[in-house]
This record gives structure tokens, C-alpha cells and sequence, in this order.
């Protein structure tokens, strides 16, 4: 129950730059996520915030406390490792008191909240046994309740549920969520997964080498990227190289003309893109439609493609579309639609959300230059 | 289901069953060979073991004699409890000194870590005749501890250190390092972690090495012999000494054994605390 503040947290590895001038609030109960490739920086960043790693630079606060310099055992942090990482040796009732007795709390009252702990996670009976004899999911809800019985002022998760298979993975997901609101604990998540990550956050920050490119929420990092390494990351995209030739209209109806691949794309406007500015221009496959005939109303880009393969994905469909020598993916529900599709050379495509993204953004801290 | 589907399988069942007891007398044949193998392997290490507990059971005359055993209690007792008193006060030198030393190898970053093991490991490779030279030669010039316990325990700790520091070692590096950074965010000292965490974790490492290094401090003579303090002899001695001057006899060869039995009576205590009961629950099995 704190706020949470990293403010130019850098960490180096002799030459190798593992976080970058990375900043920032998180506010009193929330949960944000960390979301990132493997070798992100984003673990780096969460062990800097629990202790476990020293920053080179930069300062870390809970609430107005700098912790900086602290060791892990006076931060008062609740850290779920990527496995249950349970004392093989002590009973799960043990376990979850283990934070407890080495602060040297009585036997009673120490068994007190075992019991409230292991109903919290819905392991009650389970106190007197042995970590190898329960369930992967089982062992880290264990884990969970040991790190909530020291009543911890930030949880900090690290990737908690990739040792988990699928099924297993969504219901803890959702149980981790629930105890976090319960508690009211602020808390970071990291992930590599985006649906993990965008199921339980408040707030997702996006992190590639070492940087965060882009901090905001679900609908944020997903309708408005703010660098390319966002737009392509999260979800899928089509990303073309674009030239802006003019800006026409004005107000809702203002319009950003760019020539792409041979395609000439309408968009809205985004600040600080002019005329003869290089872009990127990205089309999420899901907002691409197949035109069944008609003069494609309703469309502010209509294009014709040649359908290159069709992959069926059960409620979904791929379709690869080769538009003017480059490759378009195009997303369509997966039922009777696609034998419509079959054997026919060429189709028209018609879209209205369109991406812009300068070419040359300035992905220090997130902001567009 | 015409006839000759009926009668298709009854006339290919003698085939395999011709087969199959060609299989089942070969293997036969390879079952009483490896048995017999066996059989002459324990034949072949355990016999002097036998001869020997034979022997301290004669009596004069080639009679039978339990009286042999009496001395181990009688005269040869002071000798065993040497034993015992320098093989229990060796293991608390090396326990204290292998600890500490194992973890700072396993988890610190030490410059020269590998020259710095093998050093230390040094006593394992070299003959026990070279380290007794060598005490011989440290304690006359510099420690002046020939004259006391001391000097024997030393010795001792010497000779087996490593053997203690290897398994814990070992047992050091299997244990991930998330054990004790879990218990470090839970708000444990690393006093507490070591005594509740890591101690715990590489028990089994610990007493592996307890057991290694009481079964050769117990039986040692070898450097015993170089470095040992007048007036004090310890069990293994104590046969060195009447074989050389009193030859073979009964009496000694119950003491003998009964060096044996104790030696036995450790490993057998070892895998029945730390075989398999220990082990159950822990990421180990």
C-alpha cells in the first residue's frame, strides 16, 4: 500500500546496457504491467525495484522512502518468482509463515494468519503438506500467500505464470487480479505475454532494449502506438513505409494523404506529421475488410490485391494479399465466408483505421519528438 | 467368420511359443551367468573382510573364542575412544572452516576460484606419506604442536578438508539461488536464510561429507603415525603397532574389526537418515 516512483533507473553490465533512464509513478494500488521481448530489461527493472539488483544510476521510492540502497528484507516487497520457489523442506503452512517467524512473531499468531492466508488462495487444508506433494498451479498460489502474509507494501510478479500450463495460466491470471484488488496492494506484473498482460493491468508499459516505448493503458498501447516497435509488438500489424503528400480538410474531417507502396492511404491526422515527413503506416489486420461486391461506401481506402494463401485458423482466417508487390495480412472471421473466397484470384480491400507513425521517433521515454 | 480365419491363429500359435522358449533359456543362461558374476565379485572384495572377522574369533588351539572382543572394551578401548575424540573434534574444525569457504566459492564472484579449489583440494591428490613429512616439518619449525592433540587434529582437518568441502560444494551449486532470494524478500536475515534455508537444503551435501571425512579420520594411521603426540594412540595405530611388534594375532584382529563395524555402521547410518527420507519432499527427488 504505497506509491511507487522510478525515476531515471539505470542498470549497466560492463558494456551492456540492461535498463535505460527508465521513469516511473505508479500509483497507490495499481497494477502495472511490464511488457516485454526476453532481454527487454524487464526483469532487470523489477529485481532493481525489489532489492535483489542495485541500480548503477537513478532512485527508486516507496511512497516518499528511497529504497534505493536497500536490501530486499527491509522493503517489505512480496516477490512471486517465475517458479513457486516453495522451501522444499517446510510444510506449505510453514511456507506462507516463514516471512512471519524470522521477524520473530509469536507461534499463534503466526498460525492465525496461515489459516487466513490459505483460505485467501482456497488451500485450506492443505497447511500440513509438503510443496512437492501439490500441483504446479496449487504450489504457486502457495507462493502467493506467502508473500501476502507479511502484508507487503508492493507485489512485485515475475512472470509468475509461464511455468504453467494454458488452461492453468488463465484461471491464475484472473486469481491473481482478483487477490491484488482484494488487498488493494500496489503491484508489477511482468510478462512477455500480451494477453496475460492486458487481462489484469491498470497500465502497460512496453519495453524494448533496455527503454520504455510507450506507457498507457490496454486501449492506449493498442489504437494509438506511439512508436513502430509498439505497433508491431502488440498484436499483429501490416507496417508500410509511407511519404505524406498532403494534408487536406479540417477539424473531424481533416485528412492525412500518404503515398505507401504504391497505395495512396488516407488517415487522421497525428500531431507533428507534415507534408513530406517519412512515416510508417500500419493497417491491423482486423480492420481490413474483403469488399462483396459494391463500390466499397463506407471505405475511405479501397484497394485490390491478389489473395496469395488463406491459412484457417478455426474462428479465424489469415489472408496473405499481395497489393502492389507487397504482402498484406488480413484477418476474417473463419466460417462461411472463407469458401467464398476460394478460387478467386483477385479481391478488393477496404479500410478506414489507419496508423501513422513518424519515421523518425524519438523513443526516449516514450515521447514522440 | 468362415473356417479359415477360426483356424489361422491355432496354427501360428506353435511357432512363437518355439520362439519364445529359445528366448526364456538364453536368458536363463545370462541370468545365472550375472548372477554368478556377482557372487565372485562379493566373493572376491568381501573374502579378507571375512577371513579377518574368522580369525578374531580363534581361539588358542583353533578353538573358538568371543574373550578376543573383551580387550576391545579392555585395553584397545582407550584407543578407539582416541579415535573417536579425534575424529569428532576434526570434523567440527572442518565443518566450520567448509561451510563458510563452500559458500563464499559457490556464490561469490572470487578472483582465481578454480587455482584458489584446487589448492585447497590439495591434500586428496597427494600420498598421506608426503602430507605426514610435511606436518612433520611445519609443526617442528614453526608450531611446535607436535606434543599436543592439537597437532594430530590439524593434521587431521588437513588430510580431510576437502573431502568435506566437496559435497557441500556440490550440494551448494544444485541449490538455486531462487531459495534464498525468496527468503530475503520475505524479510529474512541472511543469517536466518543460511540457518533455515540453506543448511537445510544441502543437508544431505553436508553429511556426505560428515561421513566422508569420520570414516577416513577414523581409520587413518598413515599420518597418525608421523604426527601423533607420545602418549596417545589412536585405534588404527594401536593395529600398526602390535602387528609390527606382536605379529598376528586374534586379539588384534578383533580390534580390527570392530574399526570395521563402526566404519560400516556410519555409511549404513548415513543412507538410513539421509537416503531417501531426507531427500523425499525436496526438489532433489
Amino acid at each position: 500500500m504505497s506509491t511507487v516512483r522510478l525515476a531515471a533507473i539505470t542498470k549497466h553490465y560492463g558494456a551492456t546496457v540492461a535498463v535505460q533512464e527508465f521513469d516511473l509513478d505508479i500509483a497507490d494500488g495499481e497494477l502495472v504491467t511490464l511488457l516485454g521481448p526476453s532481454g527487454c530489461g524487464k526483469t532487470t527493472t523489477l529485481r532493481m525495484v525489489a532489492g535483489l539488483i542495485e541500480p548503477t544510476s537513478g532512485r527508486i521510492h516507496f511512497d516518499a522512502e528511497d529504497v534505493t540502497f536497500l536490501p530486499p528484507r527491509k522493503r517489505n516487497i512480496g516477490f512471486v518468482f517465475q517458479t513457486p520457489a516453495l522451501f522444499p523442506h517446510l510444510t506449505v503452512a510453514d511456507n506462507i509463515g516463514f516471512g512471519l517467524s524470522v521477524k520473530g512473531q509469536k507461534k499463534a499468531a503466526i498460525a492465525a494468519r496461515v489459516e487466513e492466508m490459505l483460505a485467501m488462495v482456497g488451500l485450506e487444508g492443505y497447511g500440513a503438506r509438503l510443496p512437492a506433494q501439490m500441483s504446479g498451479g496449487q504450489q504457486q498460489r502457495v507462493a502467493l500467500a506467502r508473500v501476502l502474509a507479511t502484508d507487503p507494501r508492493v507485489l512485485l510478479f515475475d512472470e509468475p505464470l509461464s511455468a504453467l500450463d494454458r488452461n492453468l495460466r488463465d484461471t491464475l491470471k484472473y486469481s491473481i487480479l482478483d487477490l491484488q484488488r482484494r488487498t488493494g496492494k500496489t503491484a508489477i506484473y511482468v510478462t512477455h505475454d500480451q494477453s496475460e498482460a492486458f487481462a489484469i493491468s491498470d497500465r502497460i508499459v512496453v519495453m524494448n532494449a533496455g527503454r520504455a516505448e510507450q506507457i498507457g493503458t490496454q486501449t492506449d498501447i493498442y489504437l494509438n502506438p506511439r512508436t513502430p516497435f509498439v505497433a508491431e509488438f502488440i498484436g499483429a500489424n501490416n507496417g508500410l513505409p509511407g511519404t505524406v503528400t498532403a494534408v487536406e480538410g479540417s477539424g473531424d474531417a481533416a485528412r492525412t494523404i500518404v503515398s505507401a507502396s504504391g497505395m495512396t492511404v488516407q488517415a487522421r491526422p497525428r500531431a507533428g506529421v507534415r507534408v513530406g515527413d517519412a512515416v510508417h503506416v500500419y493497417l491491423r489486420p482486423e480492420n481490413i475488410d474483403v469488399l462483396e461486391g459494391g463500390d466499397g461506401a463506407g471505405y475511405e481506402n479501397v484497394v485490390e490485391g491478389r489473395v496469395e494463401r488463406v491459412i484457417f485458423e478455426g474462428p479465424t482466417a489469415q489472408l496473405r494479399v499481395d497489393v502492389g508487390g507487397r504482402e498484406l495480412r488480413v484477418d476474417i472471421a473463419g466460417g462461411q465466408r472463407l469458401t467464398l473466397l476460394e478460387g478467386r484470384g483477385t479481391v478488393r480491400l477496404g479500410f478506414n483505421e489507419v496508423t501513422l507513425i513518424p519515421a523518425t521517433v524519438d523513443i526516449v521515454a516514450g515521447s514522440v519528438a | 467368420m468362415s473356417a479359415s480365419t477360426v483356424s489361422a491363429p491355432s496354427r501360428a500359435a506353435p511357432a512363437p511359443s518355439r520362439a519364445a522358449s529359445r528366448r526364456f533359456s538364453s536368458r536363463r543362461v545370462l541370468d545365472l551367468l550375472s548372477h554368478a558374476y556377482i557372487w565372485l565379485c562379493l566373493l572376491v572384495f568381501v573374502m579378507p573382510f571375512t577371513a579377518l572377522l574368522v580369525y578374531s574369533f580363534t581361539g588358542p588351539g583353533g578353538t573358538y573364542a568371543v574373550e578376543n572382543f573383551q580387550y576391545v572394551l579392555g585395553s584397545f578401548g582407550e584407543n578407539l575412544w582416541w579415535s573417536f575424540r579425534i575424529a569428532g573434534l576434526t570434523l567440527v574444525i572442518d565443518l566450520a572452516i567448509a561451510l563458510p569457504a563452500a559458500y563464499a566459492i559457490v556464490r561469490y564472484p572470487l578472483p582465481g576460484k578454480r587455482l584458489l579449489y584446487s589448492a585447497i583440494t590439495l591434500p586428496l591428490y597427494v600420498p598421506g606419506a608426503v602430507i605426514g613429512i610435511s606436518l612433520v616439518l611445519t609443526y617442528n619449525f614453526t608450531y611446535h604442536l607436535t606434543t599436543s592433540v592439537w597437532g594430530l587434529v590439524l593434521a587431521m582437518a588437513v588430510g580431510t578438508f576437502p573431502l568435506m568441502l566437496t559435497p557441500i560444494v556440490v550440494a551448494l551449486k544444485d541449490l538455486p539461488l531462487v531459495f534464498e532470494e525468496a527468503s530475503e524478500c520475505l524479510g529474512a536475515t541472511r543469517w536466518q536464510t543460511f540457518r533455515k534455508i540453506v543448511l537445510p537444503l544441502i543437508g544431505p551435501g553436508v553429511s556426505a561429507g560428515l561421513m566422508l571425512a569420520f570414516i577416513i579420520v577414523f581409520n587413518e594411521y598413515l599420518v597418525t603415525l608421523f604426527v601423533h603426540p607420545t602418549g596417545i594412540t589412536t585405534a588404527p595405530l594401536r593395529v600398526f603397532n602390535l602387528i609390527r611388534t606382536a605379529g598376528l594375532a586374534p586379539t588384534t584382529a578383533a580390534l580390527a574389526v570392530t574399526m570395521q563395524l563402526i566404519s560400516f555402521a556410519a555409511v549404513l547410518l548415513f543412507f538410513r537418515v539421509f537416503g531417501t527420507r531426507y531427500l523425499r519432499g525436496t526438489y532433489l527427488i
